[in-house]
Order: structure tokens, then sequence, then C-alpha cells
């Protein structure tokens, strides 16, 4: 029983890193139709800026403070960069998706150089803030707290999101713009301006995640097309354009996982891409999909 | 997507073919005749330029010609690479002419399994499950140590026995097998692409909703399209691996998909000489800028790219298309 | 000799019903206009038919076979074919290519990797006769998009006629079109052999009443009348479908 919790739990933190990743690369699927490639690059620009803004503030503010100053500086700079690949270059290729879809392609190999000039190329490691640091009992187990504040922090985020989504005007806007761009545009909606929020607050998430993931995933230079290939798995799973979509796919993504490594841990890596190959089977459009 | 050729030759007059064949004659030539003037260096990199060539305009079928972007392409080289790899190292079966076909047969298969399910959606979909399926194949090269060494790679891939007596591998040797290869497959797509089959596929990348409408199974040419991709990939691939002597599994990667899908859009998708220019151009560049900057070598290819897709559509081969085309106007008005 | 039979066809879209239990018959040779206010469901009953959308219920004969779950390419081989609303040609490629893929299409086997599609002989012959009929022969290699709107419409509908279909589904035919290219297409679609059916949805009436030997109204679901021209001019169901009950009845010829 305790180690159907603690894997529970291990699948839930990693699950809600995911929906994190998951959801910027899915709204701007589901409204611009296209896929930034560079999404994972833009986790791995954050997860670099956010260490190095935290451990240049750490003696200034702290162990927690420097925390939050470094996730919020890899969100920034990640959305800075997003909005301009949008402005700069993905916009001038309005109605070229594939040819956007080639861009990203390009930006990933551009950020990575750009990663590697500025920090080199040695692996660093993800910071813990001290409040955060060590493993309480729970249920039986000892479970790290950083991870128990990953889910209560990616719930919350997931909450909001759906807020956002669901509720507000900008939200129902963007919903707009996914079911039918040109009546959105009739109704006078700025549709380019709405394609540059999305991606940036896309761009802004997986920066933010950057930092937030590393002690998960690491801080790398290949984690620019792991995080990608992640993000993209969800997507997949859990359909495209949606938080709910992201929450889920993220959510089964990360469990299975988990029991994977678990319970058949030489096919470990693999069951991520079984599930991916089911669901492509048998639902294409994701398990909350609209219809491809 | 790169300027659309018109299938066969209506277009000119009947005379005119001897124009059109002539630049492929001179580099046919061209080719032959260079080897003793490079040094080992040179010839090496132009044996690659060829290996590479093969493999992007394998690319070029399904994405400037059927309009399917894949960025999972480097499995069947890797496939087939690591296929001919350990049936030499493995089973010591050092015949060429058991180990290319069968090479290519494993590409095959890998591509009507990958194809089956990724052919199940379309667009950016499409995209996103070739790359996962290559990841999944470059990490099951990572698992399966026993057979394909790991993450040091399947070193030790010698030159197979072509079972001509008193015969031995030379770089200038194995240049002329790739280059044979490579007129081969070049001649094959070329006769694909201008057939029925050929102009369905473009038929099918312009409107595939019409297509259907019109009688076609657009699924099942969009299918027979990625396998063949896939078996010519995997003649690039068993070149490859005997190329190097090695194979790793970054082959099968994502990293070496994007590479020859660059290729592709660099040297003009949807010709079928492009792609071979896309693949002299990172191939020679990469060398230059090696020279200099080598570690920046990404950031410009990333550069070049950028600047390819956003003010060349049609990359580089569409204006040695154009500028040939007018070349040949004015010496037929002569 | 009934070439279209309609049971009870019904459509709907998540909540919304589009429509309910339609049935109805077109025999050969029939010139049928389906016309109905906006939203009617026009388009998508002719999506029905040629295979894009499903039904929801319902089922659709061709010729006495059943077709209601079948894919489009095996509709157009059975014998029926449509054209669309807004042009569907292969915008980027010549007349010649977009010819050559019609009249490809409706052979059986298209897997032939050896030949060009021009060494077909027959094709290109029958291609030739096609565009010298329609006076765009000259213009055979150029792309599509050099045509004019109307020659554009023209070279839709011959596509859809390539495969010589027993039943031929158009969907707003004359839209965009100047009064002179309408009536050009018109004396077009008159010329089409006498037993294959032409059902075509239309709000251009002076096309209806050219073109059509029946009018069949569509609304609020249902449809509402079918008949001759006249006799759906003085059909006060009709009347009151597409000009409310609250108007003298005079006859007014609804444009």
């Amino acid at each position: 029983m305790d180690v159907i919790l603690l894997h529970f739990l291990i699948g839930i933190s990693f699950g809600c890193i995911l929906f994190l990743l998951g959801t910027g690369l899915s709204l701007t699927m589901g409204l611009m139709r296209i896929v930034n490639l560079s999404h994972g690059a833009l986790y791995m620009v954050g997860g670099y800026t956010g260490l190095a803004v935290a451990k240049l503030t750490e003696n200034l503010v702290g162990r927690n403070l420097c925390f939050v100053l470094g996730i919020l500086a890899g969100g920034i700079c990640a959305g800075l960069l997003g909005l301009i690949l949008e402005t700069g270059f993905l916009r001038r290729l309005y109605k070229r998706e594939l040819d956007q879809v080639l861009l990203t392609i390009g930006f990933v190999y551009i950020l990575t150089n750009l990663v590697q000039w500025v920090w080199g190329p040695v692996p660093q490691s993800g910071v813990v803030p001290s409040i955060l640091s060590g493993s309480i009992p729970l249920g039986g187990v000892t479970f790290p707290v950083f991870r128990l504040a990953i889910i209560a922090f990616g719930l919350v985020a997931a909450a909001g999101l759906w807020l956002f989504q669901e509720r507000t005007r900008i939200g129902a806007i963007v919903r707009a713009g996914m079911d039918n761009k040109e009546m959105a545009m009739a109704l006078g909606i700025n549709l380019k301006m709405v394609f540059t929020g999305v991606f940036a607050l896309g761009a802004f998430i997986a920066g933010f995640c950057g930092l937030i993931g590393a002690p998960l995933l690491g801080i790398n230079l290949g984690i620019g097309w792991d995080a990608l290939l992640l993000a993209m798995i969800v997507v997949i799973v859990g359909g495209t354009g949606s938080v709910q979509g992201a929450l889920v796919g993220g959510l089964v993504i990360g469990l299975i996982d988990a029991y994977g490594k678990a319970f058949f841990p030489e096919l470990a890596y693999f069951t991520m891409y079984i599930v991916l190959i089911i669901i492509l089977l048998f639902r294409p459009s994701g398990l909350m999909g609209r219809k491809i | 997507m790169g300027k659309v050729e018109l299938a066969g030759s209506n277009r000119q007059p009947r005379r005119g073919w001897l124009f059109s064949l002539a630049p492929y004659i001179v580099i046919v030539v061209v080719l032959l005749a260079l080897p003793p003037f490079l040094s080992a260096y040179h010839l090496s990199m132009l044996t690659k330029v060829l290996i590479f060539a093969i493999f992007a305009m394998s690319l070029d079928f399904i994405v400037g010609y059927t309009g399917l972007l894949s960025l999972g392409h480097a499995a069947f080289l890797g496939v087939a690479g690591y296929a001919a790899g350990i049936l030499i190292v493995r089973y010591d079966i050092v015949s060429f002419w058991l180990v290319m076909p069968l090479g290519i047969l494993a590409a095959g298969i890998a591509a009507a399994i990958i194809g089956y399910i990724a052919l199940r959606v379309s667009g950016v979909y499409f995209l996103l499950v070739t790359l996962a399926f290559g990841q999944l194949l470059s990490a099951a090269a990572v698992k399966w140590r026993a057979m394909t060494g790991g993450t040091d790679g399947l070193v030790g891939i010698t030159r197979p026995d072509l079972g001509l007596p008193g015969f031995t591998w030379t770089g200038s040797s194995y240049y002329y097998l790739v280059f044979l290869a490579f007129v081969i497959c070049f001649f094959l797509l070329y006769r694909i692409t201008k057939s029925t089959f050929g102009q369905t596929l473009v038929g099918i990348r312009e409107n595939e909703p019409r297509m259907q409408c019109l009688g076609y199974n657009t699924w099942a040419h969009k299918y027979v399209a990625f396998i063949l991709a896939g078996l010519f990939a995997g003649v690039a691939g068993v070149l490859f691996a005997i190329f190097y002597g090695i194979m790793v599994p970054g082959n099968l990667g994502l990293m070496t998909s994007a590479s020859v899908m660059l290729m592709v859009i660099i040297g003009g998708a949807g010709t079928l000489f492009g792609p071979v220019i896309g693949a002299g151009f990172i191939v020679v560049l990469e060398r230059f800028v090696s020279d200099y900057v080598p570690e920046r070598w990404p950031l410009i290819l990333g550069c070049v790219f950028i600047i390819c897709v956003m003010f060349m559509r049609g990359g580089f081969g569409i204006y040695l298309s154009r500028f040939w085309k007018g070349m040949r106007v004015r010496l037929w008005k002569c | 000799m009934e070439v279209l039979r309609v049971d009870g066809l019904s459509k709907n879209f998540g909540g919304l019903q589009v429509f309910h239990g339609l049935s109805f018959t077109v025999e050969a040779g029939d010139k049928l206009a389906l016309i109905g206010p906006n939203g009617a469901g026009k388009t998508t009953l002719l999506n029905i038919l040629g295979g894009q959308l499903p039904a929801t219920a319902g089922r659709v004969h061709l010729l006495g076979q059943e077709i209601t779950r079948l894919a489009p390419r095996h509709r157009l081989h059975l014998g029926l074919s449509r054209s669309f609303q807004l042009n569907n040609l292969f915008l980027n490629l010549t007349l010649m290519e977009n010819i050559l893929l019609a009249l490809e299409g409706a052979e059986r086997s298209h897997f032939q990797m050896l030949h060009p599609i021009d060494a077909q002989t027959e094709l290109v012959a029958t291609a030739q006769e096609l565009l010298e009929s329609m006076g765009l022969w000259e213009k055979r290699f150029d792309p599509i998009t050099t045509l004019s709107y109307g020659d554009q419409r023209r070279m839709d509908f011959a596509l859809a006629m390539v495969s010589k279909p027993k039943l031929l589904l158009l969907d707003e035919p004359s839209a965009g079109l100047t009064i002179a290219e309408s009536v050009s297409l018109a004396d077009t679609m008159r010329q089409l052999p006498k037993d294959t059916a032409l059902f075509f949805c239309a709000h251009d009436m002076d096309l209806v009443f050219n073109l059509a030997d029946q009018i069949m109204v569509l609304g609020s679901g249902q449809i509402i009348a079918r008949g001759t021209p006249y006799e759906i001019q003085a059909n006060p169901k009709v009347k009151e479908i597409y000009l409310g009950s609250e108007v003298p009845s005079e006859d007014v010829r609804s444009s």
C-alpha cells in the first residue's frame, strides 16, 4: 500500500510538471495550429536563467525568495523570447503553418547554442528553497516536501488557468479563436494580438517551470528536446486546446510513468510511448480533445 | 512548399529533352572523374555528401511531394544502419549482397509499422508522432545494449565483402559504390516522382479532400509513399553505417531528423536535386565553420535555416532551377 | 430509374438539429434544385450525400446500393460526383494537371509508378477534348490561378463531370459569378447528358428557374415542398419560409 501511495505521489508530482509544460504547447497548437517546437528550448532557457538569477540573489534575499525571483526571471525571460519569436518571425508567416513549424526548429538550434555559449556544456543542478527542502512522513511513506509543493502549485495553477479559460473574457476570446478564426475576426477581435499573447503566455509558463522542474528533470543542454518530447506526449494524449486536456494528459502520463518505473523497470522509459501509441491507434484526438 | 513541377515533358518540345538531360550528364561525368584529383579528406567529404543526398531525397519524397512533414525520418536511416551493423558485427554476415537488402528491408518494415500509426493523424500531429517514434527507437537503441552497444554505439562495422576476387576497399572504391547507389536512387526517384503515382502525391499535397472526391484512396497513397521514403532512407542508412563504421543511438533521433529536414528545406523541397544541393551545402558549410568557430555551428545553421524558411521559399534549388531554365531558353534560341 | 434515395436522414451537430427525417428520391435525368433560407442545411445535406459529413441517422442509396457510410472515393466510382461552393481546385497546378488528375481518379488503379501521367495517350486525348470544348486549350499549361473566377468555376465543373457521373451534386454553382458568366455556366450545364441527374443547391433564382425541372425547398429542418418551378413559386408555405407570414399574398418572385 505504501508503495502504491509513494508512486502515486511521485506520478502526480511529475504529472503536474508535465501539465505545466504541456499547457503552453497545447494552447498554441489549439489556437494557432502550429507546434512550437522551441517550447522545450524555452523551458531550458527559463531553467538556466532562473537558476542564474536565483544564485545571484541568494545572498541578498535568502534561499526562499531567490527561488521565487528565479522562477519569475525564468518565466519573464522565456516570455520575452516568445514575444520576439512570435512578433518578429512567426507573424510574418501568417497562414504558412508548416513553415512556421519549421521556423521553430531553427529557434531550437539557436537557443540551445546561445545557452551553451553563455553557460557552457556542463549540466547544472537545480536549487530547492530551504522552506521546501527535506521530506515529511505521509501516510506511511516519507515524501519530499518539494514534490508536494509542486503538486499543490500545479493544481492551483490548473484551477487558475481553467478559470482564465472558462470564465474570463480573454479566455472566451481565445476559445472563440480556436473554434473559428474567421468568425472571431469578424467579431472585431484582434486575432494577431491574441496569438501573440497566447504564444507569449505559453512561453512564460514554460520558462517559469524551468527552475521548478529542475530537481526532477535537470538543467542541461539536452533538456530542450527532452522537455519538448514530454510536452508533446502530454498534448497528444490529453488533447489540444484546453487546460483540462493538458492536466489529464499530464497526470495520466505522470502516473503511468511512475507505476511503470516501479513495476516494469525494464520498460520504464517506454511506458510513455506505449501509451502514446495506444492513444493514437484508438483515439487520435486525445482523451479530452476535439475531433481533429 | 516549393514550386510545383509538371509531370512529364508535355511542356517542352520533344527535341528539348537533350537539353534537359545535359546538366545531369555533366554532373555525372564530373563526379565520376573527380576522385583522383581529391585528397582523401575531400573525397570522404564528397562521399558523405552523397550519402546524405540520398537520405535527403528520400525525405523530400514525403515532405516536398506528398506534403507530410516528418521529424522522425532518421528512424529509417538508423534502423537500416543498425541492422546492417548488427549483421556484420554480431552475426558475421559479411556479404554486401546480403547486408544491403536486409538493411533496406528492415527500414521498410519500420516504415510500414510507423507509417500505419502515424498516418492516422495529419498535419502537426503527424509531425509529433513521427518525432516521438524517432525518439522511441533511439531510446530502444540505448536500452538494447546487447545488440546495439547502448550509448557507446555499435562499433567495428567493417566494409562488407563485395564477393569480387582480389578486391579491397579504398576510399575511392567506396566512393564509387556510394556514387552508384546515388545515381540509382536518383534515377528511381526521378521516375517515380514524374509518374502517375508521383502526380497523385502532388495532388494529395495540394488538395487532399478533392483527391478523395475524385476517387483516390489518399491514405493508401500516403502510406505507400511513406514506405518508399523509408526504403530509400534505408539505402542511405546502410551506406552510412559502413562509411562511419559505427552507429550510435543519436543517429535515430531528433537531431539527425532535424538535420536532414534542414537539408531538404535549404536545398528546396519538392525538387529532387534541391535536397542534394542542401546536403552538399550543409556538409561543406559545416566543415568550413568547424575550422573557425566549431561551437557556433548550430547557431549558424539555425540562422541560415530561418533565413531560408522566411525569405527563400523553395530554397536554393528554386533559384538553380530558374537559372537553368533561363539558360536553356537562351541556349535553345541560339 | 431511381438514382438517389434518401430515407429518414437526420443530422445533428451536438445539440443543434439541422434536419430530421428527410426522405426523397431523385430519378435519372432529374434536374433538381434545392433551395431554402440561409442555414436551412443545404450545404450540410450536400456534404452528407457527398460523404464529407456523416449522417446522424437515416440512409442514403445510390443506384440501389447503400452508400450511407461509404467514403467519398467509393461514391465516385459508383457514379456520384460533386463540386464545391468555394473553389476546390488544385490552384497551384496547371489546367492540364488538374484535368489529368481528375481523369486518372476515375480509373480504377492509381499506383502506376513508372510512366508519367501524360504518357497515357487516351487520358491526354480526353483532356484535350474537354479543354477545347471549354475554349481553354491554349491555357493548358497555365496555373489555375491565372484564370478568371468564371473560368475556374467552369474548370471545377469540368473536373466533376470527368468521371461521367450518374448523379452530380453542385453547391451554389453560380456563386460569385457575373450574370454573363452565370448564363454561360447554365448553358454548359444544359449540355449535360440527358440521363445525368443533377442535384444542386442555389440562391441564384435565375439559375434555378433556368435549369431546374424540379425544385425542393428545405426549411426548418424539413422538406417544405417539392414540385415544378411554377408550383413552388405559387406555394404559400414557401413564401412564408422566405418572407415570413405578414406579407400580402402577391406573386413575389423571391430573389
